[in-house]
């Protein structure tokens, strides 16, 4: 039997071990047992348990000089110790791993323990009938120098219990315990994000402070564990790139990890890094409800946002001064613009672009046409409006009045007027909605749309509510008045904000647009008939024209050394015979980030950037163009980054995307080289 | 600074060249000669047309001695020899090192365990060993009759030395042959391997 398992090699050696084999595992179960080059026992931190409290024990491992154990994930080869308890009267918590160490085998490397070690459990007490509790611990080991030695052992204590209050003494082993704390890693786990290019894991993360830090994977299938972990840092964030284990396989939600350097350690849980606009955040674990309470709270308190409470308020002095007929109109047009949105969202993620609401707003159009709306809306609460157009928002009969076509578009105008405001205010209800299956989706803007229409709704629907509304008079000229400024502070908002998707000149064609539109209008105000109508036209003409410019002047704000990328300029430069590099990116990309601190940082790269020959066309992604998406899909990427280095029209090099100074300077001599070849030949 | 340019020199510029020629899941599997313990040498691309299983093994591993005490590798290696696959024993372990042996001693332990692999193989220099990073004995891997790389990884789900975890576990080896004899697709191509670091030449 013994020949059978172990073969004729060393027989004598293996007689001991099976000799401390059947020793510790044998029937007469003690607190300690002793296996080849380690000793283990079982221990506990008081002499004493009672209910109520949670108390400590652990399993000491004390291997020999020289060899260790393992850590809950042991790296590329060994095997993590395990512990089956075994009693009635307890409930027993996790291991509480200590910070391990790296250890080199060849050149593998492995996780774990050198010398005495302490796997700390918390226990509570389910009973406290008993006199005494016992504690039976099934373990099992592997114990290593280079040679490895598997070992199990049954360990039992038998501990007293104690009635509630009566007080509790330490055990010898306390001290233990007390140096085993200062080696476990601090909670709650640091968040951090990361994200996987075809062979690499790219991380980022802050440090809690700076440190020569490694991070020790959960999982043994995620990183290679023997490369160098060598972070790069930008502001605050430091970023590691790892190549990826040869094991990996799935796509994780989450990846879980220990940074240590050595002395303390911090748990770190790490999530895919995605575009900042459909990131989640916490908000995805909240249940549904909470998040349609969420979003019904957020619709009512809409109505008092600046942009929509003037439209509001107007509606709800006309509601005031006229006797109401139809209640339904102005919910009812709540509800379906929120619908058209839903299905807006929820068709264009099925076509697979993430987008987050405001997303509308990322067109600078449609700011512009907002800009206008907001102005004009602005000049008829200050009664410049021609008495043709008057008081309503758009056009007399759609809103004003209060028939049901008349709320309905009240409504309507309720909602695009109230799009600004949202997205600070809904950002949760509204990540999540982006997120989650299409019929949650529309449970949000539901809710969002039922919380946004009620309080109009109920206004004239009883008596009891009307009589809440101030009576008319003299007072609602001079309110109305007022309500004027709270949309040109919104008009100066979006300006505002048009500046950063155009350009100086752009925002210059929009704010004279502006003017202009605003000179048109009150002309029109002050002229008869034809000419109050051909003022009102060029007013529109004057704004359509405005907004068209204005937009289509794009920011040249680029990147120092480099030019922002087009296909016709890349074209242009392969056709001009030109070194072109290309380097697709965006602010949100983690490995993108990393490259260009260690490689186009580099000041032999940058010299060579400066020779003149060699041009370097940044496409940037962070907010999502077509004209990038076409060029990835050419490369058969779908994401960044991508690299390229164009010979002229000769070749081209797809660098890897993880990138050293050195691959891109080879790859820069190399297009050279062809040109030149091309040229003398 | 230095480390970081050592390493990325390293990652950048050896890892492409290695992985090229190293073993890859569906591509074809790296070619070796080896001297197998009868003095013979061994090609692998001359088993082309045949299955061939490779088995990472060091006789002294607790590991494999978990799978050879209970008869369960060489029993695989019975079944499936039998079944005209190649079954091949690869030894990494350097010169004095864990699991070193010399060819008599090799055919001796084949004897006396029992065993029925194809050939026994030297791996002293670990060369071949690196080019499939083979990490743990046992490590197994699977090369279709194309040549192509079919299965990486662990021998089974139980990461122990336990004998007795053998039968509650799903052997991979098992079941990607299984799956492969009849025409149908392996599920799990690749697995973290479990056992004794190989002994390599540092």
């Amino acid at each position: 039997m013994i020949k059978d398992i172990f073969g004729t090699d060393n027989c004598m050696v293996k007689l001991i071990f099976i000799f401390l084999l059947v020793f510790s595992c044998g029937g007469f179960a003690q607190n300690s047992a002793t296996g080849p080059h380690i000793e283990v026992s079982l221990v506990s931190e008081t002499s004493q348990l009672s209910i109520g409290k949670t108390h400590w024990i652990g399993i000491i491992l004390n291997p020999e000089q020289g060899w260790h154990t393992y850590w809950l994930n042991p790296g590329d080869s060994g095997e993590a110790p395990k512990i089956e308890w075994h009693s009635d009267a307890i409930e027993f918590g996790n291991i509480q791993w200590p910070i391990p160490k790296a250890i080199e085998v060849a050149h593998l490397v492995n996780y774990g323990y050198e010398g005495r070690t302490l796997l700390m459990v918390p226990i509570t007490l389910k009973e406290q009938s008993l006199p005494h509790a016992t504690i039976k611990a099934d373990l099992s080991w592997l114990v290593c120098k280079e040679d490895c030695i598997p070992g199990w052992a049954k360990l039992e204590l038998d501990l007293p219990i104690v009635p509630t209050g009566q007080s509790i003494d330490y055990s010898d082993h306390q001290a233990l315990f007390e140096q085993t704390r200062l080696r476990l890693a601090n909670k709650p786990f640091i968040e951090a994000k990361f994200e996987l290019s075809e062979s690499h894991i790219a991380l980022q993360m802050a440090w809690p402070y700076q440190s020569n830090w490694q991070i020790f994977p959960f999982r043994g299938d995620v990183i290679q564990h023997n490369a160098a972990q060598d972070w790069t840092q930008s502001q605050d964030v430091a970023q590691l790139v790892l190549p990826l284990s040869d094991y990996f396989s799935s796509q994780p939600d989450s990846l879980k990890f220990l940074l240590s350097d050595g002395g303390s350690g911090y748990y770190v849980n790490a999530l895919p890094n995605s575009p900042d606009f459909i990131r989640t955040d916490n908000t995805a674990s909240k249940p549904i409800w909470v998040i349609l309470v969420f979003a019904f709270l957020g619709g009512l308190i809409l109505n008092i946002m600046p942009c929509v409470l003037p439209v509001l308020s107007m509606k709800a002095l006309a509601l005031s001064s006229t006797e109401c007929k139809s209640h339904w109109g102005y919910p009812l047009g709540v509800i379906i613009s929120f619908w058209l949105f839903a299905a807006v969202v929820i068709s264009l993620k099925a076509a697979g672009s993430a987008v987050g609401w405001g997303f509308h707003l990322q067109e600078p159009l449609l700011i512009a046409a907002l800009a206008f709306l907001f102005t004009f809306i602005a000049m008829m609460l200050w009664d410049l409006l021609p008495p043709s157009v008057n008081m309503s928002g758009i056009g007399h009969s759609l809103t004003q009045g209060s028939s049901f076509f008349s709320q309905f578009f009240t409504g309507v105008l309720a909602v695009i007027v109230a799009s600004p405001c949202t997205a600070p205010f809904m950002a949760t209800a509204l990540g999540v909605a982006m997120l989650s299956p299409a019929f949650e989706t529309w449970l949000v803007f539901t809710a969002l749309a039922v919380g946004f229409a009620l309080p109009m709704t109920l206004l004239p629907m009883s008596s009891h509510f009307a009589k809440l509304l101030p009576k008319p008079g003299a007072w609602m000229e001079t309110f109305k008045h007022f309500l004027g400024f709270p949309m040109i502070a919104t008009v100066v908002w979006l300006v505002w904000v048009f500046l950063s998707q155009t350009s100086s000149m752009g925002q210059l064609w929009l704010l004279s647009g502006l003017l202009l539109f605003a000179l048109f209008i009150w002309l029109s105000s002050k002229m008869g008939r034809p000419f109050s109508y051909i003022f009102m036209l060029m007013a529109v003409g004057i704004a359509t024209l405005s907004s068209m410019k204005g937009t289509h002047i794009t920011s040249d704000d680029q990147q120092l050394g480099s030019d922002q990328f087009s296909e016709q300029k890349l074209s242009q430069l392969r056709n001009e015979n030109h070194v072109v590099v290309v380097n697709m990116t965006a602010d949100w990309c983690i490995t993108c980030k990393v490259n260009e601190q260690v490689a186009f940082k580099d000041d032999a790269l940058k010299a060579l950037f400066e020779e003149g020959d060699i041009d370097y066309l940044v496409g940037d992604w962070t907010n999502k163009n077509t004209t990038i998406l076409n060029y990835l899909k050419q490369y058969q990427r779908s994401g960044v980054p991508l690299y390229i280095v164009y010979a002229g029209n000769h070749s081209k090099q797809i660098l890897p995307q993880v990138l050293t100074p050195e691959i891109v300077i080879d790859a820069i001599y190399e297009a050279r080289k062809e040109i030149n070849n091309a040229t003398s030949n | 600074m230095q480390r970081l340019i050592k390493w990325f020199v390293i990652t950048t510029f050896f890892a492409p060249a290695m992985s090229m020629a190293a073993a890859k899941i569906d591509a074809i599997a790296p070619d070796f000669t080896l001297q197998d313990s009868y003095g013979k040498t061994v090609t692998l691309s001359d088993f082309k047309g045949k299955y061939v299983v490779l088995e990472w093994t060091n006789h002294l591993c607790p590991y494999v001695k978990k799978h050879y005490g209970s008869d369960n590798m060489q029993s695989l290696q019975r079944k499936y020899t039998q079944q005209d696959v190649v079954w091949l024993s690869v030894i990494s372990s350097a010169k004095g090192k864990q699991g070193h042996v010399d060819a008599n001693k090799a055919n001796d332990l084949t004897k006396t365990r029992n065993a029925s692999p194809s050939h026994v193989l030297f791996d002293e220099s670990g060369a071949v060993g690196r080019l499939y990073k083979a990490k743990t004995t046992p490590h197994m891997y699977i090369i279709n009759p194309e040549g192509k790389l079919s299965y990486a990884g662990a021998i089974d789900s139980i990461k122990s030395a336990n004998p007795a975890d053998i039968p509650k576990a799903t052997n991979y080896v098992v079941s990607s042959l299984t799956n492969l004899l009849a025409g149908k697709a392996i599920n799990k191509k690749i697995t973290k391997p479990y056992g004794c670091s190989i002994k390599y030449k540092s």
